[in-house]
């Protein structure tokens, strides 16, 4: 059995538990929209936000510069490319992968409450753990030039998705009332 | 169930990509080119792909090599045809994010105009403070050649260290501008 019951809590225990999830869930629908725009859903574009340019190829360059001149549309000029480079990712990752981890601990919570068996319980647990810091691996290995690495970090994505949906569909599942508990595993 | 798609496909995104630092626009490159370059009747862009020797020149007046093999200069041309200015974006990288700085070259090739053009939301405020004092304009009138940091004088002292920070990577990045501009835009390039 878990170590305590969050559908026989205290009324505020339960409480908490439930806001923190909605409050999680709002939060998500603004960090969709904030990686929606500034580094896309497909791995093409998430790779292209990681991946360093290729930069100066100086064994195939030529020893004069070339130059090409073509007519403009200002309608049409892009604006400057969003990347993330090293020193950017090193900030993000040292709050991003603590914020994880602090989320992911207070799922861990939450979970320890509800009537799952030990062995899902426990791998619920590491899932919660271990996609933030696979999608932080991802992004990492995108900026050592393995640009393929973005699938990992959109599957690390809809791991947190996934852990995040059982876990709020099991706790709304165990606040409601005139459910009987399951036996203990 | 609806809700429940809608938090998979936002939980599914917070881990789509992290949390990049966003960008902020602080002026359109169109708006600009527009702006700095008034006497331009149509526009044009000229795209260099640097050659060894260019390369050495400008690591050799920098200590900076370019990311991008490709430079990009926005040319402005009067009803003459003559060239009233040249613009470009010179992008400097900092752990908060990339700041781009926007240049204006005239027909003499000093620099007539600067702004800049990008920031983040983390770097906004500090831009903002930096370049509040005028910092900006302190660069009009300088070429390839001087010493871009001069501009930082009057606001050195006055400023925050973040801000302080930023003025210095702004300055920094006006340099490379002129390097860049100086050593590979050539008026009669076709």
């Amino acid at each position: 059995m878990g170590l305590y019951s969050l559908r026989h809590a205290d009324r505020s225990v339960k409480l908490g538990a439930l806001l923190f999830l909605l409050v999680l869930g709002y939060a998500y629908l603004f960090a969709f929209l904030m990686v929606k725009t500034w580094s896309g859903l497909t791995p093409a574009r998430v790779a292209s936000t990681y991946v360093p340019a290729p930069g100066m190829d100086e064994m195939h360059m030529a020893q004069q510069s070339h130059a090409t001149t073509q007519p403009l549309d200002l309608g049409r000029v892009p604006e400057m490319k969003h990347t993330v480079d090293t020193n950017l990712l090193i900030q993000d990752s040292h709050i991003h992968i603590m914020i994880y981890a602090i989320v992911a601990a207070l799922l861990t919570l939450v979970m320890l409450g509800l009537d799952w068996p030990g062995w899902w319980r426990d791998t619920m647990i590491v899932w919660a753990f271990g996609f933030g810091a696979l999608d932080f691996a991802g992004q990492w290995l995108m900026k050592f030039g393995l640009g393929g690495f973005s699938w990992l970090t959109i599957m690390s994505g809809w791991g947190m998705a996934l852990v995040y949906l059982i876990v709020l569909y099991s706790t709304v599942r165990a606040l409601l009332p005139g459910r009987t508990a399951r036996s203990d595993s | 169930m609806t809700l429940i798609t809608t938090l998979a496909v936002a939980a599914a995104a917070l881990g789509a990509a992290g949390h990049p630092t966003p960008k902020v626009v602080l002026v359109k490159h169109a708006d600009f080119i527009r702006q700095t370059l008034p006497g331009a009747r149509q526009y044009f862009l000229r795209t260099v792909t640097i050659g060894k020797q260019d390369l050495a020149s400008i690591r050799q007046a920098s200590d900076f090599t370019p990311d991008d093999p490709d430079a990009q200069f926005y040319l402005g041309q009067g009803d003459g045809g003559a060239t009233v200015g040249v613009v470009m974006f010179q992008q400097i990288d900092t752990p908060h994010g990339p700041i781009e700085v926007g240049l204006t070259f005239g027909p003499g090739g000093a620099i007539a105009s600067a702004a800049v053009t990008t920031a983040t939301v983390e770097t906004k405020p500090w831009v903002q403070e930096a370049t509040a004092s005028g910092l900006m304009n302190r660069f009009v009138g300088m070429r390839e050649g001087d010493d871009t940091r001069k501009a930082l004088g009057s606001a050195a002292g006055s400023l925050g260290a973040m801000p302080q920070y930023i003025a210095e990577l702004i300055a920094t990045a006006v340099g490379r501008g002129l390097v860049m501009y100086r050593t590979l835009y050539r008026e009669s390039a076709s």
